[in-house]
């Protein structure tokens, strides 16, 4: 049986399978089919400071090579987080990767304080996708000067590893996590959904504006994963459209440590342990002992 | 709950639009409640996502769902033939919560009648049911329901009351005994509008099936919320919270 266990940030891993943040609920909801302990790590809802509403309907939308979200962040915030859910992952062991927002600067660093250091925790995972309210609005993560200085604060306030979890709508994504490298970040998420609307063409109007998940995120994910793992010398995690075990080993072929799976799990619940099991025995048809032996084979 | 796989036994069209799917499942679902759903894998590569359906029906390994084609994946759905092979994951959401005792008043209005078939049945006559729709046609829907005096509406007047189902249950609203009544109502928005004025007076116990966008049924992605009154947590998952919600607590 290959070995699919790997070491992220002086941490193992039992495999490079993870969900994507946002769509795996808080962990519990999936149990009756599966359970978390499966996953290489658990990746947390999107939490700020304080628990946030989210946005109003609709908020899901199917295209024909993925969907639109609007969720809008909704959470329970931080605290409830750790006091109601953190338990049932101890009592799991499984490591968690706790994914973060804010709408300023000051957000992100109060949340980053918050979270004590433990085992179980691998990395924080900040979401740069989220809108600057004293920008504007504008992103986080579309300035490479703005992604430079909110992982150099963050950084500083944390001892825990520290992921950016970057946005596709930007001009040139190498540059950005080049310059999030030179804040010290520990490692990159890549990528998050693209911003997309859906016109409804019987009622004229925008019927939703959102992220885009899916399918379609694939090739555009890879060639972020494929460039970035070469340049920057920290651990990449990919996500983006992967739907089943060939896909995920694209990504660890493009150079990324670990994946993450997101949407597909809406089309199949039962995709991330199909994915695992995929993966192990592509490694043993290939003749791969370990799983570290196909990352970034693709670099040529 | 679990996914399984079903094989279409029966794609039968009732009456212009609707349609009875009946399908054998490979394994048994398990312990159904009234109100529960599926999410239903359209056999089609353009259709990505799963789609919600009522338990209509469900003993042992036979699940009936009753659809009405509304776009791409009913429409492909009711052209898919017998023998096929797709999937289920249920039974999902809460279900209507049923006291033992009580004076049951069941509202249904069109396709809504899919969402309260199995807690009629479960009721065994006990109930008082208000069924409407949009003309004679449609009163084909009731199916197996007609031989328990369902009270019937029809927009068009056609047959029955001439009116929409609330007006004929505000008609009746006297006479049922006010005495431990509970409502438990699945139709448009509209009719859970008109039904929540009519009987806002008296403020009288209802429980609403809801339908919302649904992209996963199992509570994972938070897409398919209902805003509440509850001014801490106003967003509350149709699939997980849901799909019955208490009448008095959703904002509709
Ligand atoms: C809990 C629940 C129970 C339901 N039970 C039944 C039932 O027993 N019989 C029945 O005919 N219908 C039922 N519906 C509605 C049914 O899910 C939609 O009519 C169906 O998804 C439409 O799919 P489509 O591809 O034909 O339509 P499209 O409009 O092409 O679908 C596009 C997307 O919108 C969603 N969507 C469209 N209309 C609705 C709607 N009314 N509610 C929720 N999502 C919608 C679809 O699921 C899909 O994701 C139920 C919905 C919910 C939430
Ligand atoms: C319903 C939904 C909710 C999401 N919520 C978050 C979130 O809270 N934080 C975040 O960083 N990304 C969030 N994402 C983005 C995913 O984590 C992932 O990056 C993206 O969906 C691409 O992967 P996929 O194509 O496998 O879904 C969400 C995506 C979806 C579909
Ligand atoms: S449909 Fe995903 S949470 Fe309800």
């Amino acid at each position: 049986m290959g070995n699919l266990s790997l070491k992220l940030f002086g941490k193992t891993l039992k495999n490079p399978v993870m969900n994507a943040s946002g769509t795996l609920g808080y962990g519990r909801e999936i149990e009756p089919l599966w359970g978390v302990e499966r996953l290489g790590a658990y990746v947390t809802k999107g939490l700020s400071l304080k628990p946030h509403h989210g946005n109003p309907t609709p908020r899901v939308w199917e295209e024909r090579c993925g969907m639109i979200n609007s969720i809008g962040l909704q959470n329970i915030g931080i605290e409830r987080f750790f006091d109601e859910h953190f338990p049932f992952f101890r009592q799991k062991k499984t490591p968690i990767i706790v994914n973060f927002f804010g709408f300023t600067e000051d957000e992100y660093i109060a949340c980053a304080e918050r979270i004590k250091p433990h085992r179980l925790i691998i990395a924080l995972e900040m979401n740069l996708s989220c809108p600057n309210v004293k920008k504007g609005g504008i992103s986080f993560g579309k300035e490479a000067s703005t992604v430079y200085n909110i992982v150099k604060h963050v950084k500083r306030v944390t001892k825990i590893p520290l992921l950016a979890k970057l946005t596709p709508e930007v001009k040139n994504i190498v540059e950005i996590a080049q310059a999030a490298y030179e804040a010290g970040i520990d490692g990159l998420t890549l990528l998050n959904t693209i911003p997309a609307v859906v016109i409804d063409t019987e009622k004229k109007n925008v019927a939703i504006k959102g992220g885009l998940s899916g399918p379609l995120l694939k090739p555009i994910a890879l060639k972020a994963v494929h460039e970035i793992s070469k340049t920057i010398p920290v651990p990449v995690i990919g996500t983006g459209g992967i739907m089943n075990h060939m896909d995920a080993i694209a990504f660890l072929m493009a150079g990324a440590k670990a994946i993450q799976v997101g949407t597909a799990t809406f089309v199949d619940p039962y995709t991330i342990p199909k994915i695992i099991e995929g993966i192990s025995e592509y490694l043993d048809v290939h003749g791969y002992p370990k799983i570290e032996d196909i990352i970034g084979i693709a670099h040529g | 709950m679990d996914d399984i796989e079903g094989k279409i036994v029966r794609n039968d069209n009732i009456v212009s639009n609707y349609y009875l799917l009946k399908m054998k499942l490979s394994k048994p679902m398990g312990i159904v409640k009234p109100g529960q759903f599926v999410m239903l894998k359209i056999p089609d590569n353009e259709v990505f996502l799963r789609r919600p359906f009522s338990i209509y029906a469900c003993s042992r390994d036979l699940l009936t769902i009753m659809y009405r084609v509304v776009g791409r994946g009913t429409a492909y759905l009711s052209k898919i033939k017998k023998k096929e092979n797709t999937f289920v994951l249920g039974p999902l959401g809460n279900g209507f919560h049923l006291k033992e005792k009580g004076n049951h008043v069941i509202v249904a209005g069109g396709i809504g009648i899919a969402g309260v078939h199995s807690l009629i049945g479960k009721l065994r006559g006990k109930a008082s049911v208000f069924y409407g729709c949009s003309g004679r046609d449609e009163v084909a829907l009731v199916g197996d329901i007609a031989n328990l005096d369902p009270r019937i509406s029809t927009i068009d007047g056609s047959y029955g009351f001439k009116g929409n189902v609330v007006a004929l249950l505000a008609k009746h609203l006297k006479s049922i005994r006010r005495n431990n009544v509970e409502i438990f109502a699945c139709g448009p928005e509209n009719m859970l509008k008109s039904l929540k004025k009519l009987i806002n007076k008296d403020k009288i116990p209802c429980q609403v099936l809801v339908e919302e966008r649904m992209a996963c049924g199992l509570g994972l992605c938070f897409g398919c919320v209902r805003k509440t009154v509850d001014e801490k947590e106003p967003y509350k998952r149709a699939c997980r919270e849901g799909p019955v919600f208490n009448l008095w607590e959703i904002c509709l």
